[in-house]
């Protein structure tokens, strides 16, 4: 335990350093999930251009 | 020399498809780096003889910043590229890069600023590397809050990729003069972001591996952004319904 | 209304780009001269702004005298960025801008005139002003000759990179802070060694390297800006 509370401790830099790196990875993770939200979107909106355009071609057609 | 693939990038169903097959193989690897790299800088390398410990943040920080004006480069010669050639994946690269390029330099400021918290004294200092930073930042929006302004897709693309070009020849002379700037008042010499006193090569080897596990990571993310942006540039319907359905 | 585009679509034998960009240089001064107080506006702007800074600060001229090349340059800049809106809206809105770019005459040289003469508006009256406001904020007689060169070189500068925003952002609703934000981080280089040449200036000592710099950095934005604002204008016309 001495080990880990050692490294946690970061020889007195801990309460820069974690934040330092959470922030980092707070990016990191931000970034794939707004990648994923713009894909999710991306992909409804395609349907959903598709679907209007099908019921426009159905229209004529009628 | 065959040239098909390069041609073959101007087509969104291609690279639709592309994009999404290449992913894993830049997030993968990232992630195994960035994780050798944090146990390489957090445990194994020993601690700085000035810095003690806090020098570990240049893990995270020297990554972040370089990341930042890498991906600014690359959204200004894809802005460039979409401007002369008008290739809609071009603009949608660019358009891909903003967003985690702007993140990614506001990481940047902030590791920037908690280093310098221990190391000067100051959570922000005039110096010439966070005042380039925070002067990218601005770049960045500038870029994201031109694209927004516009309703058209199209008009958007074209807008922004000229800021892109116009900002890419800027940021050299922008930087220049920073550093000009912060050579006129001596006291901040004292102050630049220096990193530890000797690089040894377990302090170096895990850097390495962060600056390239992170370009892998950049680019995973840039891939998966690049189909969003794609498909919303797509109108013709074939390939869509066939991509949509996978 | 409009004798220049009449000129520039029906001459027979095609006047060069040059004498096209004179006339369009000639005619933006003398419809700014019929709205008199729109020339008066930037630099009633500019002595607003100055004033602020010793109300905001202190009013003893020692100190004001510390900061005031980094005061005249803030407020110049600021004032020189709303002139900046000025500069293509009237021709946007009634179709000039768009006779000129179909006109088959070089835009890029129109586009010069058109900033050249923005400049000659705002620019050069804010740079002739400057020593007035330079003397408010402490600043030795001596100094106020560097003061209006400076000034000068800087807004002219300012007003060609300028000109690429104000046509990236013609289309756009929110145009006037959007085009403050995306100058502003451009037109660094152009504060810092502008300020730094006034502030050798005002200290009595030789300002030749800076203003070298900025001279410079006017003649790169006299030979690029103008092709990346015409490029601009084509793409706000599209």
């Amino acid at each position: 335990m001495n080990g880990l509370t050692h490294f946690l401790a970061m020889g007195g830099y801990a309460r820069f350093l974690w934040p330092c790196y959470g922030i980092t990875f707070a990016v990191v993770f931000l970034n794939i999930y707004w990648a994923r939200r713009l894909n999710a979107r991306a992909r409804s909106e395609a349907r959903r251009r598709l679907a209007m355009r099908e019921e426009l071609v159905l229209e004529e057609q009628a | 020399m065959n040239w098909t693939w390069f041609h073959r990038l101007g087509s969104p169903p291609h690279v639709y498809r592309l994009a999404r097959t290449l992913t894993p193989w830049f997030a993968w690897p990232a992630a195994l780096l960035i994780i050798a790299g944090l146990y390489g800088g957090l445990v194994l390398a020993p601690p700085d003889y000035q810095q003690g410990d806090g020098f570990r943040m240049i893990y995270v920080h020297v990554p972040m910043a370089i990341l930042s004006i890498m991906i600014y480069t690359i959204m200004g010669v894809a802005a460039g590229v979409g401007l002369i050639w008008r290739m809609k994946v071009a603009h949608a690269v660019a358009a891909s890069c903003a967003p985690i390029g702007a993140s990614i330099t506001v990481a940047a400021l902030a590791t920037g600023s908690l280093w310098g918290r221990p190391m000067w004294g100051t959570y922000w200092a005039w110096d010439p590397r966070l005042t380039s930073e925070l002067l990218l930042l601005f770049l960045y929006l500038g870029y994201m809050g031109l694209r927004s302004a516009f309703d058209d897709l199209q008009r958007a693309d074209r807008a922004s990729a000229l800021l892109a070009v116009v900002g890419l020849v800027d940021v050299p002379i922008v930087h220049f003069s920073v550093v000009w700037w912060n050579s006129l008042h001596q006291g901040s010499s004292l102050l630049r972001l220096g990193g530890p006193t000797i690089y040894t090569a377990a302090m170096l080897v895990p850097l390495l591996m962060m600056i390239f596990g992170f370009m892998l990571y950049f680019a995973a993310i840039l891939l998966m952004r690049l189909r969003g942006e794609v498909l919303r540039r797509e109108r013709t319907a074939s390939w869509v319904k066939e991509a949509l359905a996978t | 209304m409009n004798t220049t585009t009449a000129v520039l679509s029906s001459r027979a034998d095609i006047p060069s780009a040059l004498d096209v960009a004179g006339l369009a240089l000639m005619r933006d001064l003398r419809l700014a001269f019929r709205k008199r107080d729109e020339i008066a506006q930037p630099l009633a702007f500019f002595a607003v702004v100055m004033t602020l800074f010793p109300l905001a600060i202190t009013p003893e001229l020692s100190r004001l005298r510390e900061i005031a090349p980094g005061v005249l340059w803030v407020a110049a800049l600021l004032a020189a960025l709303l002139a900046l809106e000025h500069l293509f809206r009237d021709d946007a809105r009634d179709g000039t801008l768009e006779q000129y770019a179909l006109s088959g005459r070089s835009l890029t040289w129109l586009l010069y005139a058109k900033t050249a003469a923005h400049w000659i508006l705002t620019g050069l009256p804010l740079a002739l002003v400057a020593p007035f406001a330079g003397m408010a904020l402490g600043a030795p007689a001596h100094a106020l000759g560097g003061i209006v060169i400076t000034l000068a070189i800087g807004t002219f500068a300012l007003s060609l990179i300028g000109a690429i925003s104000a046509a990236l952002t013609l289309g756009t609703r929110r145009g006037g802070m959007l085009l403050s934000l995306l100058t502003l981080p451009l037109a660094v280089p152009i504060l810092i060694f502008g300020a730094q040449a006034t502030d050798l200036a005002m200290r009595a000592r030789s300002f030749a390297a800076p203003l070298e710099l900025l001279a410079a950095f006017a003649v790169l934005g006299v030979t690029l800006a103008p092709l990346a604002a015409a490029a601009a204008v084509r793409i706000s016309l599209e």
